[in-house]
């Protein structure tokens, strides 16, 4: 995988999440990997159709998805990961992913498409993402911990 | 219910005459005619058409400029861009101006019909979707069950689970892309797809990364076939698929809460398959 399609997406995170109401948005690790990738306990997987293909993974662990969620809902508090928080991880993760075909589109590929997402809640699962090579991005995002998986081909 | 009111905008007079006949053929009246965006509004307010067509390149304002003219006067108006015009740039500033068809020339007729209708009906399509893909799933399933390990299945509706549901063991994930996106979903046991390995390749799998490499694959086979089906149906859905991502190795709950889902429950000699497939509600009526 190239590792500059890990750009668009990690610019889409950055630019995306402050207009949904967090404030402080750090990257703090990147690391290129295989294809395994291990769900911390949420993740919403995004397919990605186009000249390149493959799927991206926003995930957190439950009680950080359960965070997330509540910021996105001006701070309702959720004490489970109810239809209206999964509801809430789904429109991030479509818009992150519409915005970050957006980028590419910028950067000379335009044409890519997403599909909607599908939020796996299991931790420890494995995800074999459909590409060799994945980037994972570590953030901080208001105190919650966020991973981002790219998996293009 | 009366016959459909249409209104031409073509600055091309032959092009007007082709597309009337055409639509008189198929039942339609034709209640007006422009040119241009020369008595465009007067032309729709005295006619009062169900949809207008649309050319792009005219002289002075194009067509887009006119679907703006006419979206500002009434935003309710049903416009169908037909041009030989047809890129993604086009489609997608029909899209920003909230154009509700797009048709290329030479118009097939049947596709014409077809977008002149959904207009008219925005939730045919969709519901027409829905409807088709949950035979097109079941019968693609089933052909490859049968294709692949020479034997059959049975489908039981009466235990099919409603999404979200939790993985028997193994759960694919397939995207779908198209005037309507959606995924399949489809999750088994761990020993039912070790058997549907083994009967497949005629022998047991070498390694449980074969097995999960047979389940991404077969999901992909399953998917790509019943999409193909849907597109063969109805050439407007224009329906791709993504590669498969496998879960496996813990309990995991699957949602798509966007999703209108239907889901497939099949028992075959190897185990329980369960699928899940659902789609997006959108407006798209492209050709």
């Amino acid at each position: 995988m190239d590792i500059t399609w890990g750009t668009p997406v990690f610019t889409a995170i950055a630019t995306v999440l402050p207009q949904i109401g967090f404030n402080s948005i750090e990257q703090t690790s990147i690391a290129a990997g295989n294809n395994i990738y291990i769900n911390a306990g949420v993740s919403v997987n995004v397919s990605v159709i186009g000249s390149i293909k493959g799927s991206i993974l926003i995930s957190s662990t439950l009680d950080g998805a359960m965070q997330f969620a509540s910021k996105m809902m001006m701070g309702m508090p959720v004490t489970e990961l109810d239809g209206m928080a999964q509801s809430a991880l789904s429109e991030m993760g479509n818009m992150v992913c519409a915005y970050a075909c957006t980028v590419f589109s910028e950067h000379g590929m335009p044409g890519l498409d997403v599909s909607p997402p599908t939020i796996l809640i299991g931790e420890g699962a494995t995800i074999m993402v459909p590409a060799p090579q994945t980037l994972t991005a570590s953030f901080t995002v208001d105190a919650i911990p966020l991973r981002v998986c790219v998996g293009l081909t | 219910m009366g016959k459909i009111k249409m209104m031409i905008v073509d600055d091309s007079v032959f092009s007007r005459t082709v597309l009337a006949d055409t639509f008189r053929r198929q039942g339609y009246e034709v209640v007006g005619e422009a040119s241009g965006l020369n008595q465009l509004v007067e032309t729709y307010d005295c006619c009062k058409p169900d949809v207008v067509t649309m050319d792009i390149a005219m002289p002075g304002a194009d067509g887009f400029a006119c679907s703006q003219a006419l979206l500002a006067h009434d935003p309710a108006a049903k416009i169908i861009m037909i041009s030989s015009i047809k890129d993604p740039a086009s489609e997608a500033e029909a899209l920003r101006i909230g154009i509700a068809g797009y048709v290329q020339k030479p118009v097939e007729e049947e596709a014409l019909k077809r977008v002149v209708e959904y207009t008219l009906s925005p939730d045919a399509p969709f519901e027409k979707l829905l409807q088709l893909s949950a035979e097109a799933f079941k019968e693609s399933l089933a052909q490859n069950v049968t294709r692949l390990t020479k034997k059959t299945i049975a489908f039981s509706s009466q235990d099919a689970q409603d999404p979200p549901f939790t993985s028997q063991g193994i759960t694919v994930v397939i995207g779908i892309i198209g005037n309507y996106s959606g995924s399949m979903i489809m999750d088994l046991s761990e020993a039912t797809a070790a058997k549907m390995t083994e009967a497949i390749l005629h022998h047991p799998a070498k390694d449980h990364e074969e097995i999960l490499s047979m389940s991404g694959e077969f999901a992909n086979l399953v998917a790509g076939i019943a999409c193909s089906m849907l597109n063969k149906l109805d050439k407007s859905f224009r329906l791709r698929v993504s590669p498969p991502s496998v879960v496996y190795g813990a309990p995991t709950e699957v949602v798509s809460p966007k999703l209108q889902a239907h889901s497939i429950n099949a028992n075959s000699d190897y185990g329980r398959i369960y699928v899940s497939v659902g789609f997006k509600k959108g407006s798209l009526l492209w050709t």
